[in-house]
């Protein structure tokens, strides 16, 4: 790393690299007006291989990375290439000495697996199933469930939080508990519900206290509308007691971490 | 929190034509080939700023978060009705306040750049055509 560092150096003044953004097939071009990460967002240029290509750009490595801009520049390049082509996206962050390194250190050696993981993608799109609890709507559900919560809700009630900090502590760490196992349960049904209509599923970890499920699938392009479909049934299954947002189709982060060089 | 969230029409399903800051942060800080384990010499390690958007670690916050909430919660009204919506909403303040700055901060900096940037949908970067482009 540090003779990688050291080359870079030599080149000139600013000292850059490459920043790498995706693996496509070789087979595409790129909207010149494509803009990446950087101050000021750098073009986005293909570095091709034989039958695959890697999605780069310029970078200043001086810089860190990381600006909510350049995190949204990223995932939406990423997102619209997945629209239109096979793209095995590369987690945020990437960045190799020289386009020479981007083939003979990364494209060459794994060709095989990269095309054939393109292949293996290819009419297939990510989407990402968030459900969040009403908070009024499940707590109300605890306290009718969980005698002890409505219990020690008795003792709180109309009471400063210093004086009843301990019930507190111990009625909120019941609700946690009870919220891990709804969201356990719930996560079960959604992709029980799902997973008939998807080439793959991945649970994600809940990124908030309220999450209800928070789920990544594969879905062919051809049964899109069908999977819509059930998400929307999900929906309404929910409604009331959580809300439910679809993301996507987003490229396939989800999917494509079992991709790992032989150690 | 939800301003990009356009209701699809009878059911409860949301369609936001692009992710919050926080969504992208949970993709793709934390997902995708990890470019690490394949290049080795010539990686050039950059410093990463990035805000870990998950605050679902219990934590005492939460706790008393929680319990506050059920004690203001109205349940003299049993069964889902009307007192119980608007105890939701009387909440909302309350629960902005008491969450993670972190994720506050987080999801309105991905309103005003979301407004800045616009939908992301609209651009189309890459497409499979038949003529090739001069390559860098």
């Amino acid at each position: 790393m540090s003779a990688a560092t050291e080359s870079v150096e030599a080149e000139g003044t600013t000292r850059t690299g490459v920043y790498v953004y995706a693996v496509v097939p070789s087979d595409v071009e790129v909207d010149r007006e494509a803009r990446g990460v950087g101050d000021p967002p750098a073009p986005v240029r293909l570095v091709r291989h034989d039958r695959v290509a890697a999605l780069v750009s310029e970078i200043d490595v001086e810089r860190p990375l990381g600006r909510p801009d350049e995190l949204l520049a990223h995932e939406r390049l990423l997102d619209a290439t997945a629209a239109e082509v096979p793209v095995l996206p590369i987690r945020f962050g990437a960045v190799v000495a020289d386009k020479a390194a981007v083939v003979d250190e990364f494209l060459a050696p794994y060709h095989d697996e990269f095309d054939a993981a393109l292949r293996e993608l290819d009419g297939k799109a990510e989407y990402v199933v968030r459900v969040r609890y009403v908070e009024a709507a499940v707590l109300g559900e605890i306290i009718r469930e969980n005698p002890e919560v409505a219990r020690l809700r008795e003792a709180i009630r109309g009471t400063p939080e210093d004086v009843t900090r301990n019930e507190r502590l111990r009625i909120g760490e019941i609700i946690n508990q009870a919220i891990e196992a709804k969201r356990q349960a719930d996560t079960r049904t959604l992709t029980e519900a799902l997973t008939p209509l998807t080439a793959g599923v991945n649970v994600r970890e809940p990124s908030h206290e309220l999450d209800a499920a928070n789920v990544a699938v594969l879905v062919e392009t051809a049964r899109e509308a069908e999977f819509v479909k059930a998400v929307e049934k999900a929906a309404r299954d929910w409604d009331g007691r959580a809300t439910l947002r679809l993301l996507g189709p987003v490229a396939p982060y989800d999917f494509v971490t079992a991709l790992k060089p032989e150690a | 929190m939800t301003t990009a969230v356009q209701p699809a029409g009878g059911g409860a399903m949301a369609r936001p034509s692009s992710g919050t800051l926080a969504d992208v942060i949970d993709t793709i800080l934390d997902k995708g080939l990890v470019i690490d384990a394949f290049v080795r010499v010539s990686l050039v390690g950059i410093e990463v700023l990035t805000i870990d958007a998950r605050i679902v670690v219990a934590s005492v916050d939460t706790y008393l978060r929680f319990a506050e909430a059920v004690n203001r919660l109205d349940m003299s009204h049993d069964k889902m009705g009307l007192p119980e919506l608007v105890g939701d909403m009387e909440q909302g303040g309350a629960k902005r306040k008491a969450k993670g700055a972190l994720e506050g901060a987080v999801e309105s900096a991905g309103e005003t750049l979301k407004d800045l940037l616009g939908d992301r949908r609209e651009p189309e970067r890459v497409s499979r055509r038949g003529r090739r482009p001069e390559e860098e």
